[in-house]
């Protein structure tokens, strides 16, 4: 009865399971059931292994409750306390669809990401044996800023991290099969994963809900209005105003509306400027269009052109709800592309999209001569940037161009009037000290050894000094995110993660330290690491003192 | 005035375009950049131009042609191109239709014409003498120019008023602003109608000089003399007068053409006869006035497109004689076209979009059967054509009770084309968007419509196209009526041959929207038992006729799902450059080769 010590969510007494009474706990992790006067469970389903639920309809004698798992099995509970049955079960139900999709996505997908990540990455995996394993940081910790990361980081790379989200069929309206109920009455099935299409492509029925629900109208009484609602229904016209989806109905026609005045970016597609109007008004053989206003059609033409209206409005909200998501992006890209060019009068000049679609229109690939290599444009914003390339920033004296050309001008005037005078020069012995000191290895090249430390360090010490860096850099990344501190979860972090710091300076790389000195006295390996963990402290410093102040 | 004009004025003239490929957006471009005019720049630039490429109407249309077109040299080679339906446009560019509205506006016009030339009679009546010297001068300067063959002939300028001098009647302003009043009061009677009125010129001629005693002659000035006194008054903004201008121009046509027009007053819309809503059609029967200019000036002129069948016809209608007829089928590496023709559905029900079955809930259920497994089957984008949109709403309607939309949206998304060109334009885009990320997509649409007139399914965004019924034009219309009547009598051309090619070259237009280059692929459906009969499918263009098999003349819907799959499954398969050249696909050497033009000369087939 470890189990005892779980939070229990809600307990309903005679349920019976089998045709046994007993007692139904929805715990936050599971759904248990023990028979009467026994202590123990004996049916036990954690939330995760549960499929879907189901329940008896209304008005039937027996008020039931259904659990499918994912194997495929299934266990009915049946309610059997007379007054508050129904009571009991709809809270049950309604608990366990909050529950049950959190758990359907959670569990199981984000351990399997983890191990995979871990797998796929052998660096990854390295860190976290450094810094989890040994206790450094805890693996939330570690996880938490790692996930977090890489989905903003770089979609393209991580994709399979990034799952694509899945679309919304096109037929999902139609898949909500209306059934007979045998007394004139129609049953409609909803699913969690329908009503999920529905809010997506139609925003204005979820605002609806979420003004209406709960305290206007049961979840069921919203859906049972939406379905005798005309919008549903989409050949009927709006008459009554009554019904609160025509409210919904007004809404769409304006975003259909504002999507057409939008117009469209393709110049190929824009009917509107494809239409020559050489003719005057008064030529021609056909005479203006005949008048579209609805006075003088029929009831059944306009049903008819609402349909039209509908399911072109119905594919173009599909469409939107399946690629919300990626479109924000590209959108900005086509968006700054042709903001870089021409950003203020697009009338006067071509807009870029135009002039691409023209120019692919026009070209054929077969008749290309053959296929060039594709070169990607360099697209510079700055070219002076580029052609003088990253200068390092040192706190070192810059020469101007004319003190260059002033210096140059002066050596000139030198040289020009260098006599050598050969009484006054070194001593032999001062010469060849100058060149071993200039020559490789000599005092003044110390930094022409540094490409030796490869071959003067053994790999084994190498390889623990790429893990040395590799966690430091991942423990001062989780550091330095934590700046600028301004919430006090953040202020908590910094601290930890500075004592963090400090552990790993002591565990680790002390005893490293320590380990080379012993085998080679000269070089400094870690001299750089440790540079890192001053600044940080410093940083840290600082940062408290700011603090100190500001409190006292 | 204009800075720009002024600017293209002074300079433009001296300094040519550097050379280059402009189009409108370039000039204005360029236009900008010097601070030239662009409009006056491009016409400019139209005379020196090596090619030009514009709308038939710069050329057809008189009120254009006699701005834009009329100074191009006689040795210019002219190529319609697309021209299928040029007989359409030249008969819109000569009718006229005149309502209760333009009427109006031609009463405020003629108003402000009159006060405009009291002022000016008050200031400037030198002005208005010279006008009238000009006048009794004749047309002299156009005369010449036309006979020693300058411009372009203008049709609404009849060889016979350049020989003579403006009638007296209508010389004056005065006189010619109360001519115009006593004509449009005629016109306003007449609108005043009960009942439709057919007739012809000679008899509205004859009828206006009984009730309002205006003579043919001054009639026929009537345009010349209105744009003479426009210029004179100098009035810069022209569009203001529309109206008049138009009322002035039938004067003339209706004096001038004694054949070809036909004149019908309509009381009513057809749709809604409890309505009143008069207008008077002076309507153009016969293109061969319009394009006649055209053959006469031009050393050269080509007419050509991929749906110019049958060729014989052309002639007739436009009445000229063809130097050279040849009709071209398509050398294809792969037969990357699969036309089909459906003529029952699986439950052996005719397929056919005729008066009589049209309504029929068999018939409309195989059609949405057939688009629904066409769905099921063919990759990306999938367009529909329907012959008109007052059936494509039925039949929408009645899918959609039946449930077939639905089933259909599971397998792709739905647009349809809606009588909006913005609506349509935004259908469209989410129709190639749709295309573009995998979901495909199925567009509704009609044919004779904007999309089967002006959009390409290149590629994805088409590989089937399906066209339900025959698309035969509206037949009831009283111009229509008078046209056939007119091509029987003047051309020997029957009315079912007229309606039957007018059909087909509207659906050959629709399922060549697929097909856009040899590396493109697609299925062209017709669905209808009727097109199976020789003299439909005779009138295809010869490149989708040759690659109609016996066997694929009258398929069940399940026959042609297997066909399509096949076909589908072939094309599917990569295509290489190398798999066209020699082929479809000419390297320079290749083409030059006695050999190839040989070859070339054997396709042509000389008819």
């Amino acid at each position: 009865m470890a189990a005892l010590s779980e939070e229990v969510l809600l307990v309903l007494k005679k349920v019976r399971q089998r045709k046994q009474d007993g007692t139904l706990y929805l715990m936050a992790e599971r759904i248990a059931w023990s028979p009467e006067g026994k202590d123990r469970f004996t049916v036990s389903h954690l939330y995760a292994d549960i499929r879907c639920q189901k329940i008896s309809p209304d008005g039937k004698a027996k008020i039931q409750l259904q659990l499918v798992l994912h194997t495929g099995e299934s266990t009915t509970f049946h309610f059997s306390n007379e007054s508050t049955a129904l009571k009991d079960r709809d809270a049950a139900k309604e608990l366990l669809q909050q529950l049950l999709p959190k758990f359907k996505k959670k569990a199981n997908k984000e351990l399997e990401e983890k191990n995979r990540m871990l797998q796929e990455d052998p660096v990854l995996f390295q860190l976290y044996k450094d810094l989890v394993v040994s206790q450094v940081i805890s693996a939330d910790e570690f996880w938490a800023n790692r996930l977090g990361d890489i989905s903003n980081a770089d979609p393209a790379l991580y994709n399979n991290n990034n799952k694509q989200e899945v679309g919304i069929s096109g037929a999902f309206l139609a898949d909500i099969r209306p059934q007979t109920d045998g007394c004139n009455g129609l049953r409609y099935n909803l699913t969690a994963d329908i009503i999920e299409s529905i809010f997506r492509t139609y925003p204005a029925v979820k605002q609806k809900y979420s003004e209406n629900v709960p305290h206007n109208l049961t979840e069921k009484e919203f859906w049972t209005h939406f379905f005798q609602s005309h919008y549903f229904h989409r050949d009927r016209i709006n008459t009554g105003t009554q019904d609160i989806f025509s409210e919904c109905a007004k809404q769409d026609e304006k975003g259909l509306k504002s999507m057409v005045v939008q117009g469209v970016k393709n110049p190929l597609v824009d009917l509107l400027s494809l239409e020559d109007k050489t003719l005057d008004e008064g030529y021609g053989v056909r005479t203006a269009p005949p008048s579209t206003s609805n006075a003088n059609r029929t009831v059944k033409e306009s049903s008819n052109a609402a349909i039209i209206k509908r399911f072109n409005h119905h594919s173009a909200m599909v469409l939107a709800a399946g690629s919300r998501k990626g479109e924000t992006p590209t959108d900005q890209a086509s968006e700054t592309s042709s903001t870089d060019g021409n950003s203020k009068d697009s009338d006067f000049f071509q807009p870029p999209v135009k002039k691409v679609k023209l120019q692919e229109a026009i070209e054929y690939e077969d008749l290309q001569r053959e296929n060039r290599i594709k070169t990607v444009a360099l697209n510079l914003k700055k070219s002076d940037r580029y052609a003088h390339g990253p200068v390092p920033l040192q706190s070192q004296h810059y020469t101007t161009s004319q003190d260059i050309i002033n210096s140059v001008n002066y050596i000139q005037h030198e040289m020009v009037n260098y006599k050598p005078n050969l009484t006054q020069v070194l001593s032999s012995t001062a010469a060849s000290s100058a060149i071993a000191a200039l020559s490789p290895g000599g005092i003044l090249m110390q930094t022409g050894a540094q490409q030796a430390i490869n071959q003067m360090i053994p790999t084994e010490v190498q390889g623990e000094l790429k893990h040395l860096y590799a966690a430091a850099g991942e423990l001062l990344r989780h550091f330095w995110s934590c700046f600028p501190v301004n919430t006090p979860f953040l202020e908590e972090k910094v601290i930890k993660m500075k004592s963090n710091l400090e552990r790993f300076q002591m565990t680790k790389l002390c005893p490293f330290k320590e380990k080379i000195q012993r085998q080679y006295l000269s070089t400094n390996l870690t001299g750089h690491l440790e540079e890192m963990f001053q600044t940080a402290y410093s940083k840290f410093h600082i940062w408290q003192t700011r603090r100190m102040m500001r409190k006292t | 005035m204009c800075r720009f004009y002024e600017e293209f004025d002074a300079v433009g003239r001296q300094v040519p375009l550097p050379a280059g490929i402009y189009n409108l957006d370039d000039l204005k471009d360029f236009g900008r950049r010097k601070g030239w005019c662009p409009y006056y720049l491009a016409r400019y630039s139209i005379l020196h131009a090596n090619i030009v490429v514009y709308s038939y109407h710069y050329l057809l249309d008189p009120k254009i042609a006699d701005l834009v077109s009329k100074e191009l040299a006689k040795k210019s080679v002219v190529v319609f191109d697309e021209a299928h339906n040029i007989d359409n446009v030249c008969i819109d560019s000569m009718s006229v239709n005149i309502t209760r509205r333009t009427l109006d506006r031609c009463q405020n016009n003629v108003d402000t014409l009159q006060n405009t030339i009291h002022k000016i009679k008050d200031t400037d009546a030198a002005k208005l003498k010279e006008e009238y010297r000009r006048l009794v001068e004749g047309l002299k300067e156009a005369n010449v120019a036309r006979e020693t063959d300058v411009y372009l002939a203008n049709p609404v300028l009849p060889d016979e008023i350049l020989q003579e001098a403006v009638p007296g009647t209508i010389r004056t302003a005065e006189h010619f602003v109360g001519f115009l009043r006593r004509f449009m009061e005629y016109l306003k009677s007449r609108l005043r109608v009960q009942h439709v009125v057919q007739e012809s010129a000679p008899q509205f001629l004859k009828d206006i000089f009984d009730k309002v005693c205006i003579d043919r002659k001054p009639l026929r000035f009537c345009a010349e003399r209105l744009q003479s006194l426009l210029r004179t008054l100098e009035i810069a903004d022209i569009a203001d007068f529309s109206a008049v201008t138009l009322i002035s121009n039938f004067a003339t046509l209706v004096s001038t053409y004694s054949q070809g027009f036909t004149i019908i007053i309509e009381p009513f819309e057809d749709r809604t006869p409890t309505i009143a809503n008069p207008v008077l059609h002076f309507s153009c029967m016969d293109p061969s006035i319009a394009i006649k200019p055209v053959f006469q000036r031009f050393q050269s002129v080509i007419i050509t497109s991929g749906t110019l069948s049958p060729l014989d016809i052309y002639p007739k209608i436009l009445d000229f004689r063809p130097v050279t007829m040849a009709s071209f089928t398509m050398t294809l590496a792969r037969t990357c076209l699969c036309p089909l023709i459906v003529g029952r559905g699986n439950d052996q029900v005719a397929l056919s979009s005729k008066f009589e079955t049209r309504e029929d809930f068999a018939v409309i259920r195989n059609y949405g059967n057939l688009l629904l497994e066409m769905s099921a089957i063919v990759p990306d984008g999938i367009v529909a054509f329907f012959t008109s949109y007052v059936y494509m709403e039925n039949i929408v309607a009645s899918w959609y009770e039946q449930g077939i939309l639905e089933n259909i949206q599971r397998n792709k998304l739905i647009f349809i084309e809606t009588p909006d060109a913005a609506e349509t334009s935004m259908a469209l885009e989410k129709y190639q968007e749709a295309c573009e990320n995998g979901r495909g997509a199925i567009l509704l649409s009609v044919a004779r419509g904007k999309v089967s007139e002006g959009i390409d399914f290149v590629h994805h965004f088409g590989r089937a196209v399906i066209m339900f019924g025959v698309p035969y034009v509206y037949t009831q219309s009283r111009i229509l009526k008078a046209r056939l009547e007119y091509l029987r009598d003047q051309f020997q051309i029957r009315e079912n041959d007229f309606l039957t090619f007018d059909a087909m070259r509207h659906a050959a237009q629709c399922v060549g929207r697929a097909i856009r280059g040899k590396t493109d692929y697609g299925l062209m459906i017709f669905a209808d038992k009727r097109y199976a009969r020789a003299d439909k499918r005779g009138k295809l263009p010869r490149w989708i006729q040759e690659h109609i098999s016996d066997g694929s003349l009258n398929l069940t819907v399940d026959e042609t799902i297997q066909l399509s799959k096949h076909f589908l499954r072939q094309m599917a398969q990569p295509f290489r450059q190398e798999d066209q050249l020699g082929l479809s696909l000419l390297t320079l050497e290749q083409l030059e080769s006695e050999e190839m033009l040989q070859k070339i000369a054997q396709i042509a087939h000389q008819t």
